[in-house]
């Protein structure tokens, strides 16, 4: 990435709350990053996009940590990750992450997947939790399936439950890992809403997705991975109208976007 | 703590003969249960109701029993019913041979249990007959995911065997028995047996812990 | 040949003694195991060698030698070479709790590899420590998958506590055996002997059906 700050970028004020660094990742001998530079800043929606493969996970991982990296570093609110790992659990508690397989607890009720990171990790009280925890529950539409453990719910709902959670530790940045690509059609649009509401309230998420129109849409930023690296990455309406590498053009037109930026298949027909 | 191989040593021909009984035993026990467990388990799951009632009772009972309990009633009890004699190894085959048998059994049925409705229902619309379903549609699936339980029962027979010692089977125990007793070198004699059974099943197992692994992407088919 | 089964009934204090033996001795090699399980997969699974390599040669020792055996060496050999002398029911109390413990060993080990990788990472997600990962995600969802392995384990030790009879610990085995060598009543005490782990061994058999039904497949 060169150091020509990006035209346009809108809230590139201060220093930005997440920066990756030239971030170099390996498995055994696979290279799955290679010198890999991207900054989030506060407020902003960064959508991470590419095919599979490509390190969108990854990278996204090396930011709270679930991955090391083995070069470059990875810098939150101006500091690099800790490696101790009391030190890193601080940081993480300033983190939110929702999974791709939602990963709730299936032996707790949904309220109690949401309270148990207040009460365990931030040490609230737990009357205190309840409250935050209803409220959150409501925020999302869930408020009457407080009590339902997950197997009583659909992917949809307990996706939404997973975004409660995320948020009732009151984090500076949530980290979205294909929140909708385990979920039916009719269900993705009821967790975007609540991605997009969260977006409207000012929080900073960083979101690996396969939903071209949500980044489209919602996205402040887009950054286009291919094979490990950085391919290009630019406003929404840049990358998908007016693409400039010849990778981006090829990613897009296989999911059914033509230069003109509109969608021309549908979504996974391709 | 002293080790001397000396009575281990003079005395190995008789130990080791001791150990073959155990494989015999052993070895002959598996094959009986087999053949019997998958005509039990087999029974109850596509037998009539009174048959698959009985065999149930049977499979239950032994599951109730310790292996030494079923051992000393073959041997001491059931001759006096029978107005027969019976030697003790045969006493010890027929005792293992039943009781790891109704193992088996529940082996064989949750096997053939696991195989998919629709894969019989495919069968018969072929126009195959009941025991050409069972033969060549049901049993190779189901016997796959059979293989790792069986391995494990195998090393619990080879343990039964062992058991056998109560009833003066002259397997490798009652030998070190004796050669202990004549030696005095207890500690010497019984580490040799237990280094003789780890020698046989430590691979037995760990088959079945590769085995296990094989199969465990199967699921149901 | 005439058959007294009379004697059966004139034993019966003998024989619930007996019976209540094997009773006592399952209870409390289970209550030593379960810790003793936990801890060895722990053990197995702790990222120091030498915890792990003492916990796998443990497990592989217990598991690959018969229990009969196991009784006999700790008996015979242990008074000789530890100059102690415990008694035959600590002995067998020690010899069936080592062994079922490197069983419990296995299935707690199994139970915990179960957990999805993805459980723990949303827990560290959350800005848990490993510690309270394992407490409040994967533990509690590990004892579930191994309640009806544990069940189908107290079964067989039930079983299996019949051959501490042959270093003479005076379970039901070994006083019905007793019995029948006093009273040359050999087929009504043998016979009763069965009937007896029949009567305890079926029933709980069954639960341990019923165990695994309730909560197998409950993902």
């Amino acid at each position: 990435m060169t150091a020509v700050p990006a035209p346009g970028r809108r809230y590139a004020s201060g220093r930005p709350l997440v920066a990756c660094q030239r971030v170099r990742k390996l498995f055994g001998r696979f290279v799955a990053l290679e010198e890999v530079s991207v900054e989030v800043n506060r407020g902003e929606v960064v959508c991470f996009i590419g095919p599979s493969g490509s390190g969108k996970s990854t990278l996204l991982r090396c930011i709270n940590g679930l991955e090391t990296v083995d070069g470059g570093r990875v810098l939150f609110d101006g500091s690099p990750l800790p490696t101790r790992a009391a030190d890193l659990r601080h940081v993480r508690q300033r983190m939110g992450m929702v999974f791709q397989s939602f990963e709730l607890f299936p032996h707790k009720t949904a309220l109690a997947n949401v309270t148990v990171g207040p009460i365990r990790v931030l040490g609230m009280p737990p009357a205190a939790a309840r409250v935050r925890a209803e409220a959150l529950l409501d925020k999302v539409g869930l408020a009457d399936k407080a009590g339902s453990y997950p197997s009583a719910l659909s992917g949809g709902q307990q996706q939404r439950v997973a975004i409660a959670r995320a948020l009732a530790m009151e984090p500076e940045v949530i980290l979205f890992d294909e929140p909708t690509s385990a979920l039916d059609p009719e269900t993705i649009g009821e967790v975007l809403t609540v991605m997009k509401r969260l977006a409207d309230e000012g929080m900073t998420m960083v979101v690996v997705t396969h939903e071209m129109t949500f980044a489209r849409r919602v996205g402040d930023w887009v950054v286009v991975f291919d094979r490990g690296q950085v391919v290009e990455e630019g406003l929404p309406g840049d990358i998908f109208d007016r693409p400039r590498e010849a990778r981006t053009r090829d990613f897009l037109s296989h999911l059914g976007w033509d230069d003109s930026g509109r969608r021309h298949r549908p979504a996974g027909s391709a | 703590m002293e080790f001397t191989l000396g009575p281990v040593l003079d005395n190995l021909p008789f130990l080791l003969r001791g150990l073959w009984m155990n494989v015999v035993v052993s070895v002959v026990s598996i094959g009986l249960s087999l053949i019997l467990g998958f005509g039990v388990g087999l029974g109850r799951s596509f037998g009539p109701r009174w048959l698959a009632v009985a065999l149930a009772f049977y499979v239950d009972s032994m599951r109730a029993l310790p292996v030494l309990v079923v051992i000393v009633w073959t041997f001491f009890a059931f001759p006096l019913l029978a107005q027969t004699s019976i030697r003790p190894v045969p006493a010890a085959i027929t005792a293992i041979s039943l009781h790891v048998a109704a193992s088996v059994a529940e082996v064989v049925r949750a096997g053939v249990e696991s195989v998919r409705e629709g894969q019989t229902r495919a069968a018969l619309a072929l126009g195959m007959t009941r025991i050409q379903v069972l033969a060549d549609v049901i049993l190779p699936q189901a016997v796959v995911r059979m293989l790792p339980a069986f391995t494990s029962l195998m090393v619990i027979t080879i343990k039964d065997s062992a058991v056998a010692s109560v009833i003066a089977v002259p397997e490798i125990i009652r030998q070190s028995e004796t050669v202990a007793g004549q030696t005095f070198r207890p500690f010497e004699v019984y580490t040799f047996a237990l280094l003789a059974f780890f020698a046989i099943l430590f691979p037995v197992a760990r088959l079945a812990d590769w085995l296990y692994g094989r199969v465990a992407h199967l699921g149901r088919s | 040949m005439t058959f007294d089964w009379s004697i059966v009934w004139a034993s019966r204090g003998a024989l619930a003694t007996g019976a209540w033996m094997t009773v006592t001795l399952t209870i409390l090699t289970m209550a030593i195991a379960i810790p003793g399980g936990i801890l060895l997969a722990l053990m197995r699974l702790s990222p120091l060698g030498a915890a792990r390599g003492l916990a796998i040669a443990f497990v592989e020792f217990f598991r690959c030698t018969p229990l009969i055996l196991q009784v006999y060496w700790a008996f015979y050999v242990l008074p000789t070479q530890l100059e102690v002398q415990f008694s035959g029911f600590a002995t067998g109390l020690m010899a069936l709790s080592m062994n079922v413990s490197a069983y419990n060993a296995e299935t707690f080990r199994a139970g915990i590899n179960s957990i999805r990788r993805g459980q723990s990472e949303a827990g560290l997600a959350l800005g848990m420590s490993g510690a309270q990962v394992y407490r409040e995600v994967v533990l509690p969802q590990a004892v579930k998958r191994v309640l009806p392995v544990l069940a189908t384990t107290w079964v067989a030790l039930f079983k299996d506590t019949s051959l501490v009879s042959v270093i003479a610990v005076g379970d039901l085995a070994y006083t019905a055996m007793q019995i029948r060598s006093r009273s040359f009543r050999v087929l009504e005490m043998l016979t009763a002997m069965a009937v007896l782990y029949w009567a305890m061994g079926y029933p709980q058999a069954k639960l341990t059906d019923w165990i695994h039904r309730r909560l197998a497949g409950r993902e």
